[in-house]
Order: structure tokens, then sequence, then C-alpha cells
């Protein structure tokens, strides 16, 4: 019951937030927190329900915001022509990665992940007459509504909700689904799911393409919001990032990665306030590996046992 | 605990938007600084921010300006653009900068930019050299640097007395570098010198020899390299290795003559750098009294004599702001620019005056920096000899 | 012709530093089965751990190498004992989180102790090139390689021939068998996890000395360590040596032939190939161990 009060009181919040946010530095938070929410939820469906990790997702995210940029920039595509194709190409990627990586389980899907994301990156780099190289694509047109730019920060900021909501509703019906039931089965006993005749390549090639299909999503919302593309949306801290928030904030399940991507969007942002520049780095560190040891299935499953010790 | 997780968390948010301000009319003047404090290039960022703070004390030992002391409020852009524009819109937003010096970079720079417009707030670049950053219409950027193109003319008078016949590129797979093959390119070309190969280098990487041995099949006599300090230490050691007989010339000012000979020792032996300051000799620089009390005062404050090369351009950029909120008369964001437009004023690299830049009715601000050459003789570094009258 | 000739041994050279750092991380990933992403940590630990030493303290090179070694082992120990040993019954994802941290931490304590600005490391050996015909090749880069091959004989020595090594195998083989027979399984994963972090500690101390010491050059390294556990297959020290070798060289060719800009290119393409035709790695002939 105090459950739902809190979770319904945070909704409302989330929904009225320009309003009652004091500053638009918290707004700008927010949606930074927003695009990696989606980040967040698309990697674990991954991680969380089929046990693959991916490390290289940021590849994902990396190919969506370029996809969209490019498509806006050089063709003057409308924004919402460009999310969607953003969104399909960075499918088609995540297709390449689960039919290439068919076979493979556990540190080896891993390192191809790893590898594709690098080769990626050095292609945006390099490929100079396409991605402008380290240059980066400058001036990416913000999102138009009829007579209306997105320009303003609550209009995006309702715009990245929107997106994060249809996430999650998205993450939700899959889950629950035929589909989320056998990709749960495949993570707990690949060998028994074949046996009742679960495909593993053709669920683990789907999990793929909608996570890399989501992450792509998030690419866009990225590229039309701070305008400006450039090879560092591979960084490999990217990746890292997004794992910190799906396993800390509870890998499989659907509250975990949300809250682990508002967390930890808003660590570095409160630590720049907090600490002196020369630490800030070192206290994220300290602060993830306390919140690791304290905490280790993660903040959402860790609540979910305490209440359930609670009852009896 | 949910509760208490989630009562934390609404804590923080509010934490993080009701910090009280003040609004007292001497408070001090706040200056925003933006560079790579962490990550690979940590050193030069720090450099940039030591010589910030140098200039900050020595205005605030001089009455400040306007009768207000000035504060710098340093964020650290950890060499990533979406940092840069998060930190930007914290200085602006949360700290209520009315100007910034940032981003060294040229991807952080770009990126920081929107907010610029955004909000309406100056920023003056200190390192960046790439084109576009004065190019791209965004009327609250002014640039102390010299982009590439700058720098290519600046060497074009010396190309022949250095002897350049046939140049091969090797520089770092940046922007920064990207841009200078280009711009020093065409500046050979025009000038008839036959170019080579371009070969690049990962910012990170530490191996050169693939390249190097390309380099050498090549039969050049010039080899351009442009990247930072470590990375030139790398590629001379391992030329050294590799027996390349050729002439090296760096570019962009980053190579920081002092470290070099230190770390690469005979291998740095006879190569010339552009530079854009030269604490070996400030009495040659435009301003000789203020260069050398600048050296004087770095020296004084324990920093690294290395770092010089790099952190004049920290007081140069606060130094142009100053100067700016002077003429301007109050620190509000606007009339700070429109001053920036009047400024006319002498620093440690020289005269600082901005001129129209980009596209008409949005230009952004350009300075024309000066130049040098030095070359590294006998283990010291040294004027070259066709510049010793 | 000679351009190949010169490819080739710049490749070995790179790979037989490589092979070094994949060597630790196959016994700690491949054996342990934690995900050490500080593991380039550890490398630059004993790059700036010599450079302590022979700057600081002015110990003699080799006395300062093996210094920075020791102080590898014990860092890694005290890693395993405070942070790994409490987590060991939790998820291998876990335990990656958890190393992630580390792996920020050590490197930002680094940046603030040393500062970023990069240190050269003296080195008592020549610089002049030795030459051999069209190729060259210097001195001190010959000392990593022969380094890197003594260390490497010496684990695989330790692995296989030793009572220690023996243990180490059953206990990742099967604990609870290697419990039952008397094994002290909390020690051996102690000395485990002390040892890869050493051997990443030598490949750091002797590299320091041939490019130079900064806060991040463990990101890389840890990145090529990765790669080269996996063409050589987990645990297997050999197929980590051959993987380094190989992977080395591949990247020289790759600069040399293809582009400079794709230089790390090659090594990720291989490793897909690698792992697309033969994933349990290169040189696995048998089932792996642990």
């Amino acid at each position: 019951m105090i459950v739902r009060v809190l979770l319904a009181v945070a909704a409302l919040a989330l929904v009225t937030a320009p309003a009652w946010l004091v500053s638009p530095y918290h707004l700008h938070v927010l949606i930074m927190a927003g695009i990696f929410t989606i980040l967040a939820l698309s990697l674990n469906l991954l991680l969380g329900y089929t046990g693959q990790l991916s490390l290289g997702h940021a590849a994902f995210f990396g190919i969506g915001a370029y996809t969209s940029a490019l498509l806006a920039l050089k063709l003057d595509w409308s924004f919402w022509l460009a999310l969607p194709s953003a969104a399909v190409t960075a499918g088609f990627a995540g297709w390449a990665i689960g039919r290439l990586a068919l076979k493979l389980r556990g540190a080896y899907f891993v390192l191809v992940t790893i590898s594709f994301a690098g080769v990626i990156s050095l292609v945006s780099i390099n490929w100079m007459e396409l991605t402008n190289g380290p240059l980066g694509l400058p001036g990416v047109p913000p999102p138009e509504l009829g007579p209306w730019t997105l320009r303003t920060k609550p209009a995006y900021y309702y715009l990245v909700l929107a997106g994060a909501a249809l996430t999650y509703l998205v993450c939700h019906r899959l889950v629950r689904s035929r589909i989320g039931r056998a990709l749960v089965a495949l993570r707990e006993n690949e060998p028994l799911a074949e046996s009742v005749g679960i495909d593993a390549t053709r669920y683990l090639v789907l999990a793929a393409v909608i996570s890399a299909a989501l992450a792509g999503i998030a690419g866009s919302l990225y590229a039309h919001y701070t305008r400006f593309v450039s090879p560092e949306v591979f960084l490999f801290s990217y990746t890292v990032t997004m794992v910190i928030m799906v396993i800390a904030g509870g890998q499989g399940t659907l509250v975990g990665p949300v809250i682990g991507a508002i967390l930890f969007t808003a660590l570095p942002e409160a630590l720049r306030e907090a600490v002196a520049w020369q630490w800030q780095m070192l206290a994220y560190g300290v602060v993830l590996i306390v919140l690791v040891f304290f905490l280790p299935r993660g903040i959402v499953p860790s609540v979910a046992r305490w209440r359930r010790s609670r009852a009896f | 605990m949910l509760t208490r997780a989630l009562a934390t968390f609404v804590v923080v948010l509010l934490a993080l938007g009701v910090a009280p301000t003040t609004g007292d009319a001497q408070a001090p003047i706040k200056i925003g600084v933006i560079q790579p404090l962490s990550g690979p290039v940590a050193a030069s960022g720090n450099y940039v921010r030591m010589g910030a703070e140098i200039a900050r004390d020595w205005l605030n030992a001089h009455g400040g300006v306007n009768g207000r002391k000035i504060e710098l409020v340093i964020e650290d852009n950890k060499s990533d653009p979406k940092e840069a524009a998060s930190a930007a819109e914290k200085l602006i937003v949360r700290d209520k900068v009315p100007a910034i010096m940032g981003a060294w970079g040229s991807s952080m720079t770009l990126a920081a930019m929107p907010k610029l417009e955004e909000y309406g707030v100056p920023m003056v670049v200190e390192t960046s050299s790439a084109a576009s950053v004065t190019k791209r219409g965004n009327p609250w950027v002014f640039r102390i640097s010299p982009p590439s193109e700058m720098e290519a003319l600046g060497l074009e008078q010396y190309v022949d007395k250095l002897g350049v016949k046939k140049a091969d590129f090797l520089a770092v797979n940046t922007d920064w570098g990207r841009g200078a093959i280009q711009a020093f390119g065409d500046m050979l070309k025009k000038r008839g010198v036959q170019v080579g190969v371009s070969e690049f280098m990962e910012q990170s990487a530490t191996d050169m020899n693939a390249q190097l041995t390309k380099i050498k099949g090549t039969g050049g006599d010039t080899l351009f390299l442009t990247t930072a300090v470590e990375q030139i230490t790398l590629v001379l050691r391992q030329g050294q290795e590799q027996r390349l007989q050729r002439k090296v010339i760096t570019t962009g000012g980053s190579s920081s003559p002092t470290q070099l000979i230190k770390q690469a020792g005979a291998a740095a032996e006879g190569s010339y750098h552009i530079v854009f300051f030269m604490p070996w000799f400030p009495e040659a620089m435009p301003d000789g009294k203020l260069a050398k009390a600048f050296v004087e005062e770095w020296n004084k404050r324990g920093h690294p004599f290395e770092g010089l090369t790099e952190g004049f351009r920290g007081h140069d950029g606060i130094a142009t702001i100053a100067e700016a909120v002077k003429l301007a008369g109050k620190d509000e964001p606007k009339a700070i620019r429109d001053a920036l437009w009047k400024v006319s004023f002498t620093g440690v690299n020289g005269p600082i005056k901005f001129d129209k830049d980009g596209p008409a009715g949005k230009e952004s601000g350009q300075s024309k920096p000066s130049i040098f050459v030095v070359q590294v003789r006998d283990g010291k570094v040294a004027l070259p000899d066709f510049l010793k009258k | 012709m000679e351009q190949l000739l010169q490819h080739l041994v710049n490749g070995l050279v790179l790979g037989g530093t490589y092979a070094l750092l994949g060597i630790g991380l196959t016994l700690i990933f491949g054996l342990m089965s934690v995900v050490n992403f500080a593991h380039g940590e550890f490398y630059t630990l004993g790059a700036y751990a010599t450079f302590g030493a022979l700057a600081l303290a002015g110990l003699p090179f080799f006395l300062a190498l093996a210094a920075a070694i020791v102080l590898g082992a014990l860092v890694g120990a005290l890693c395993e004992r405070t942070l790994l040993r409490p987590l060991r019954r939790e998820s291998i994802d876990t335990v990656m989180l958890v190393m992630i941290g580390v792996w920020i931490a050590m490197q930002n304590t680094e940046l603030l102790v040393w500062g970023g600005v990069a240190r050269s490391i003296p080195h008592p050996f020549p610089t002049a090139p030795l030459t051999l015909g069209p190729l060259n090749i210097a001195p001190v880069r010959l000392f990593v390689v022969a380094a890197a091959a003594a260390l490497i004989g010496a684990s695989w020595l330790l692995i296989q021939r030793t009572r220690l090594g023996t243990a180490m195998r059953a206990t990742f083989q099967d604990r609870d068998t290697a419990a039952l027979m008397g094994v002290p399984i909390g020690q051996i994963h102690t000395i485990t996890f002390a040892f890869g972090s050493a051997l990443a500690a030598a490949a750091g101390a002797l590299l320091g000395p041939v490019f130079l010491a900064y806060p991040s050059m463990g990101d890389l390294a840890s990145l090529k360590a990765f790669s080269v556990v996996i063409l050589g297959g987990l645990g297997n020290l050999a197929g980590a040596t051959l993987g380094g070798l190989l992977l080395g060289v591949a990247e020289e060719l790759g600069a040399g032939y293809v582009s400079s800009g794709y230089r790390d290119a090659v090594g990720f393409v291989a490793i897909i190939l690698v792992l697309l035709f033969r994933p349990a790695g290169l040189f696995a002939r048998a089932e792996r161990v642990g």
C-alpha cells in the first residue's frame, strides 16, 4: 500500500517536474537521466533477462545518434522520421550481433560485443566522408512538432519522459509475454529450455534486436538534445555507466534500471556540487564499491528482500 | 528501506535545488573555467588551470576588477563532450557565472557552444584549434588561440629557410591532428612542397613503429608531427630506434620542448617546434616584462617549468575576460559579450583583439595570436639560426 | 621486404608485452572467473612503482623492477582479501561491478598522487638501436622480451610443476573436491589473484621505461589483455602467450599495410573472426581448466 502511494507520488512529481524544479540545470539532469533510463532498460533486456552481458552497448547508442543526426543534417529529414530510422538501424546492428554471436555465451559473447563496438568506434573516427570523423556533427536540429520547435527544456523533457515511459511499457509487456518467459527460461537453464522446444537462437536474436533498437532511440534523443554528435558517444565509459546502472539498480527487474539510471546520472552531478574537482571521480569509485558491498544484488532486489523478511 | 531510499533521493534532489544565493553587491565576480582535469589530457588541463589561477591572483592583488575580487569556478569536463556541456550548464545556471573560459579540446568546446547560445553567456576559447569553433555562427564565442590555418600561415614564411622539400605527416587522430594535416598540407602545396604520406595515431597509442616504418620508406626530408608532448616523446624515441633521419617540426603548441628534452633526450635534438609562448627567453615576447613576470610567478609556485607552454593560455583567457568586465563596467553576460569586441590589450602571448569570423550577422570573435618557432640544440631550447638577427 | 621484416620484428616485440598482460589475466579471469576491469590498473601501478623506486628511493634498476612486482602482488592480495572474498558467493556481475569501482578508484588515486603529467622512467640500457641488416631494435625492448619470456616460463613452471600450481588447478577445476582433499581454498584464491596482479605489475614495470607512465595507461592495456585471454582460451597460459604474439603481429601488419587509423580494428576483427570459427580460443585442444 505504502509502495503504491510512493510510486504514485514519484510519478506525479516526474510528470510535473518543470513546474516545481527550481532550476533548468536540474531539468537538464533529469533529461539526461531519462535518456539513460532508456539505455539502462535496453541493456537490462539482454543482461537481466537473457543473462548475456553486452559490453558494446554504447555502439547501438552511437549508431542511433549518428543515424538520426546524419539524416536530419544531410537529408533534412524531420526528427519524427529520423528517430524511428535510428531505431531500425540500431536494431539491424543488434540483429547482426545476435546472429554473429549465435553460438557464443558468457565471456565470449562479451568479447564479441566489445570488439564490435571497437570497430564501429574506429569507423566513426576514420570514415571522414560519412561522419566527419573527430570533428563531429555540430548543429543537429531540434525536433519540430507542427508549428512548435521543441527547443525549450520543458518541451524536450516531456519528449524524453514519453520515450522513457514507452520503453518501460515495451519492456514490461515483453517480459510478461511468452517471449519474456522464454528468455527467462533460457537464462535459468538453457539446455532444459531447449529441450522443451525453446529456440535459444531465435529468442536471443530477438532480445538483441529489441535491446539495440531501444538503445538507438536513446541515441537519437541524445543527438537532438545536445545538438552535437562526435565519436565520443562510443566511449567505453558510456557502456560502463550503463552497466553500473543496470547491475546496481538490480538486473532482471524492471524498476531497477530506472532507479539505477536516475541515481547514477544524479550522482556525478551531485558530486560536482559537493566535492572539489580533484576528488570527484575518486568519490564516484568509492561510492560504487560501497554500494555493491552493501547491496550486492542491486538496490531493488535488496529492498524487495528486506521487505519480504520484514513480513515475518 | 524503500521509504528511506526514496526519502534520501528526494532530499538529494531538493538539496540540489535550494542552495542559497548571495545577493551581495560586493560579491566576487565569478568566472567559469571548464578544462579536462582528469583523463588522458589531465596534465594540459591542469596547466591551463594553474595559469588561470595566476591571473586571478594578480588581478585580485591589484584591487580586482571594478573594485570586486575575481573568483574562478572550476569544472572538470573529463575529456568528454557530454560532460563539457553539463559543466557549462551547471556553471551558467547554478553558479550564475557571467562568462566562461574553456573547454580545451575542440569537441568539448563545440559541445558546450549550444549552451552559450541557449542562455546568452560568452565564452573565451583558449586552446581549441578546429576551424569550426568560430565558423558556426555563434556570436558568444571568442577565441584567443590560433586555428590550424593561422598556424600554418605563421610558418609559411620559414618554409624555404627550413629547407622543406618533401614532407610527411604524423598526427593524433582527433579534430586537432586532422585539422593540422589539412591546414599545413594546403599551405605546403601552395609553396610547391611535395606532400608524402599522412599517418595517424590513436590518442592513447604508445607504439608508433608501424607508422614510422612506413614514413621511413617515403624518402621525405621533413616530418610534421601534431600531438601532445607524451606522444611526441614516444615518436621521437621510436624514430631514433628506427634510425629515422629527418627534420621534425611539431605543430599545435603542445610540444613542451623542455619536457621533451628531459624525456626524449638525444632523440629530440634538432627538432623544431611551433609554440605560442617562449618561456626560455620571455624578453623576446611582445610584452617582455609581463612574460618574464609570469614565468617567475609560475616558478615561484613550484609548477613544472614544462607546463608554461600551455599554462599561459589560462592566464590570457582570464585576463581577456577581466578586461572585458572592466570595459563593460558590470558582470552581466551580454554587456561582457559586447565589451569583448572592444578589448585590445597585450597578454602573455601578445596583442589580443577580436576580428569578426564566420557567417555575417552572427560572427564569432577570433584574435590573431603570435606564433613562434624554436629549435632544440645541444639539449637546450634556442631560436633557430634563421631567426637570429 | 625490409619493411615487412621490420614490421614483423616490431609486432613480435609488441606481442611479447601483450602476452605478459594476458597471462596474468587468464589466471584471474580464466581460473577465478573474475571480470577484472582493474587489471590494467595493476599494470599502471607497476609502472609508477618502478618510477617511485627509481626516482624517489634511488634503488638500482633491477631492484626497482622487483619491488614493483612485489607491490603488485601485495596490493592484489589485499584486494582479494578485502573485496573479493566477502563477495565470493555473489554473481559474476556483482564482482565485475566492484572491480569497475576499483578501476576508477585506483586510476584517480594515481592521478591525485602523481599528477597528470607523464613520467619518463630512466633505464640503464643504451639508447642507440642494435642494427641487424635492415632491421633496427632498441636494446631495452630486447630486454623486455627476454624478461617477459622468463616470467612466462617461470609462471608455467609454477602452474604445471609445483604443488602450489597443482593446488591452484585443482581449486579451480573442482572446488569442493579440492577442499575435501585439504587444499586451503581461501589462500589459493588470494595467491592466484596476487600472482595475476603481480604479472600485470611486471608488465607495467617492464614497459614503463619503454614508453611513459601516466594515469590512464591501463585502460587500453585492460582491453588488450581481455582480447589476448579470449584468443588463447581462458586459463590457457600457452594460449595466452601465443595469442599475445599473434595480436601484436596482426596489429603491426594492419597498421603498416592497411591503415594506421584502423590499427586497433585489426585486433577487434581478428577477435570476432576467431570467436566465430573457434570459440574456445585458437589453441584449445582439450577441455579448458575451470
